[in-house]
């Protein structure tokens, strides 16, 4: 790679403190790690966001088409500042969530796409990254928009969100921001986990990212749609 | 009176069914029912269908006329039955009459309802449209929020707690997954929806003391039966099930000016006609499908239709009388809360299940040796309540 | 103040609320209107966390109010930390907008 041309194309970086991974208890008694993962993990990643691509149901396609071009992007060094947290169960990849920072002061949230339904795993990972932002990242806003009628209702109207003038990065409906006041307002409610991961947790979820066949991603982001005539 | 038969029995898996119109939802319950029946090609003389809110949910109205046309069973009489979440139980009552009358030899009931073509606040406030108009539904009340008005009530007056609560969606849910046909087939635990710290995320509060555990789902979904006569369902092959007894009856359309609100009056009044006309009492009943909209329903009708004593639901449930295997198994299907509640179609999905249970047809779930069953079909919050008594003949 | 109109039976002096075409309890058909006096005590309550479309907020109270005259009614409560049976007084303000119209109902602060 020339990397003297290269050098020209890769935006630069800020400094991102970590954030620490925690660990969730679902509805089922199921543990939900959440954790942040680095460029390495981003060809794994797209195995499972792959399926959705062709979604219509839930605008999964533009979430999967745009999760997939943010990641993309992020692992060949062409997006700036971008940070990108995972939910595994046992393992098993469930969820996948991105941000990405504009400045020292305000983060664009970008996407949620969640594999598992049903369990919450969407809530939980977008209130993950909200925490990273706020908490961790000290950001004083966080901007978002919402593609699906699931993320305007789960977002917007759970985190009673503030109207923002302009426009989002993702150059969709108006934008809404989470301040760090709304953030901490809400975070009994809607922020979940505790630290640390029990290392037997911990080393699972690190072993592997399971992901799930296409098959199966497929009925659970269909709902497992059975066929009407049995 | 005629004896009514249950003589067929078919509904579509419940649950968001995006892809699927109303009236094929119920066409294709429809034509299982009428299969699993036997009847051939046999003239159907009357159609029921249960349905609360074709008009607001799908913009569509005439349901019961659009239905026999798609299923061309065309002269036959056809209606819609509208009476909010007990129109499956008036459309099923209705059939019933129509049959046991002599008005009609074959009649075909139906429920069935697309709630998830809006979206869940819009769903809720199609559902509160059954609230009085100045003294309820201005104030944003919704069924969840008269629900936890009752709720907090029972608690209070019968030691009724989260816990019991919990234990309902625990049972329901675990029936659920024995259930091909219901819509949340999940496993819940009590550590992940009330007991861990941190809970209350899981299971957010809905209208307080209910959370998101507490509540039935929004869903799509239709059931279908097809009644006939005892003298044309001697020859069929199935088991003989029939519906011996019908109690309906109705209480104050506020929640406010019942003088004890605890009290569900058109529950304890239904549940005793029915079991005065199927000459049944409570302790006769082995199957039972009561209205778990909310998991509060479940413990309050098992005491009020007659099974157990004032304040002693909670204790049966503790006890596991309600789950399948117990003494008095309560919603084998996973009920409202798991197997799910297109409103319309619950009424009429609730006799579906007891005909499917008192034949020895259930599965997975059958409830063993299971001769007599109950349904109850609860509607607005408790202001129209339609009651079944179903048996098997030997 | 503006509030709503409850209903005494002539005949057997129940009251009633909202109106009925004949007594709940003795089937008359004739009432006196009543206004609810000043003040009630809170029933029951709940805590609407997840209200129908067009109501743009979390956490609405809403109870049952039985006032000193006997008339019980539901309302919006504005109370921080509601008690069963507490002590509150009514207002009267704009609940909810229907159709881009305002409507009022009874409204309930601590007393």
């Amino acid at each position: 790679m020339d990397m003297e041309l290269e050098a020209y194309l890769r935006p630069p970086e800020m400094d991102m403190p970590p954030y620490p991974a925690k660990v969730i208890t679902l509805a089922t008694g199921g543990k939900l790690v959440v954790r942040q993962v680095n460029r390495d993990a981003v060809p794994r990643l797209l195995q499972a966001v792959r399926p959705t691509l062709e979604v219509p149901r839930d605008y999964y396609d533009i979430v999967g088409v745009r999760l997939y071009a943010e990641l993309l992007g992020w692992y060949r060094y062409r997006v700036r500042d971008e940070f990108c947290l995972i939910g595994q169960i046992d393992g098993l990849l469930v969820g996948i969530v991105n941000t990405r920072a504009y400045s020292p002061e305000v983060d664009i949230s970008l996407h949620t796409l969640a594999i598992e339904r049903g369990l919450r795993i969407g809530a939980h990972l977008f209130a993950a990254k909200m925490e990273y932002s706020i908490e961790y990242c000290g950001r004083e806003e966080v901007l978002i928009t919402a593609e699906s009628p699931i993320g305007f209702r789960r977002w917007m109207i759970e985190y009673d969100l503030e109207k923002r003038e302009g426009q989002h990065e993702l150059g969709g409906a108006t934008p809404y921001a989470l301040t760090r006041d709304l953030y901490y307002r809400n975070k009994e409610r809607l922020v979940a986990g505790e630290r640390p991961v029990p290392e037997e947790l911990m080393q699972v979820a690190e072993r592997e990212i399971i992901i799930a066949s296409e098959e199966d991603i497929l009925e659970k982001i269909l709902g497992a749609k059975r066929r009407i005539v049995q | 009176m005629r004896p009514v038969v249950v003589a067929g029995a078919g509904m579509i898996p419940f649950e968001r069914r995006d892809e699927d119109t109303l009236v094929d939802m119920m066409a294709v319950a429809s034509l299982k029912a009428m299969d699993d029946a036997g009847l051939g090609d046999r003239a159907v003389d009357a159609v029921y269908v249960g349905n609360m809110a074709s008009g607001l949910f799908n913009h569509q109205v005439s349901v019961a006329s659009a239905l026999v046309d798609r299923l061309s069973l065309m002269p036959a009489a056809a209606d819609r039955i509208e009476n909010g979440p007990a129109s499956g139980g008036s459309a099923m009552k209705n059939g019933f009459l129509a049959v046991a009358s002599g008005y009609a030899d074959v009649v075909l009931v139906v429920g069935g309802e697309k709630m998830r073509e809006v979206i869940g606040p819009k769903a809720t406030d199609i559902v509160a449209a059954m609230t009085h108009p100045q003294a309820e539904y201005i104030y944003g009340v919704t069924l969840p929020a008269l629900a936890g008005l009752f709720t907090r009530l029972y608690m209070e007056k019968y030691g009724v707690t989260r816990e019991h609560l919990t234990m309902v969606a625990i049972k329901n849910q675990e029936n659920g997954l024995l259930n091909p046909y219901a819509h949340i087939r999940m496993k819940i635990t009590m550590e992940g929806v009330l007991k861990h710290p941190q809970a209350h995320i899981n299971s957010p509060v809905v209208a307080d003391p209910l959370h998101l555990y507490d509540c039935c789902p929004v869903s799509d979904g239709s059931a279908a039966v097809l009644l006939t006569t005892e003298e044309i369902a001697k020859d069929l092959k199935k088991p003989i099930v029939t519906i011996d007894g019908v109690g309906q009856a109705t209480d104050t359309h506020t929640v406010h000016e019942r003088s004890d609100p605890t009290e569900l009056k058109a529950v304890i009044e239904s549940s005793k006609k029915a079991f005065s006309m199927a000459n049944a009492k409570p302790k006769d009943v082995d199957v039972a499908e009561l209205h778990d909209a909310f998991t509060v329903l479940e413990i309050a009708e098992s005491e009020q239709a007659g099974f157990f004593p004032l304040g002693e639901g909670a204790k049966a449930l503790e006890r596991g009388d309600t789950r399948i295997g117990g003494k008095l198994p309560i919603n084998p299907s996973g009920g409202l809360k798991a197997r799910g509640h297109p409103v319309g179609a619950t009424g009429v999905a609730q006799i579906v299940e007891l005909t499917w249970q008192l034949r020895g047809e259930a599965g997975e779930r059958q409830v063993k040796k299971a001769k007599t069953g109950f349904s109850l079909n609860f509607g607005g919050f408790g202001n129209n309540v339609l009651a079944f008594v179903m048996r098997r003949k030997s | 103040m503006n509030t709503i109109t409850a209903y005494k039976c002539k005949q057997c002096g129940l009251v009633m609320y909202p109106h009925h075409f004949r007594c709940l309890k003795c089937h008359a058909r004739e009432f006196e209107e009543i206004t609810p006096s000043e003040k009630g005590k809170l029933l029951t309550y709940t805590i609407v966390e997840q209200l129908p479309w067009g109501i743009d907020e979390r956490g609405r109270v809403l109870g049952v109010v039985e006032f000193d005259n006997g008339v019980k009614a539901l309302g919006v409560l504005h109370v921080e930390n509601p008690k069963m049976g507490m002590k509150l007084k009514a207002g009267w303000d704009c609940v909810r907008v229907i159709g881009g119209e305002e409507v009022y109902g009874l409204t309930f602060q601590a007393a």
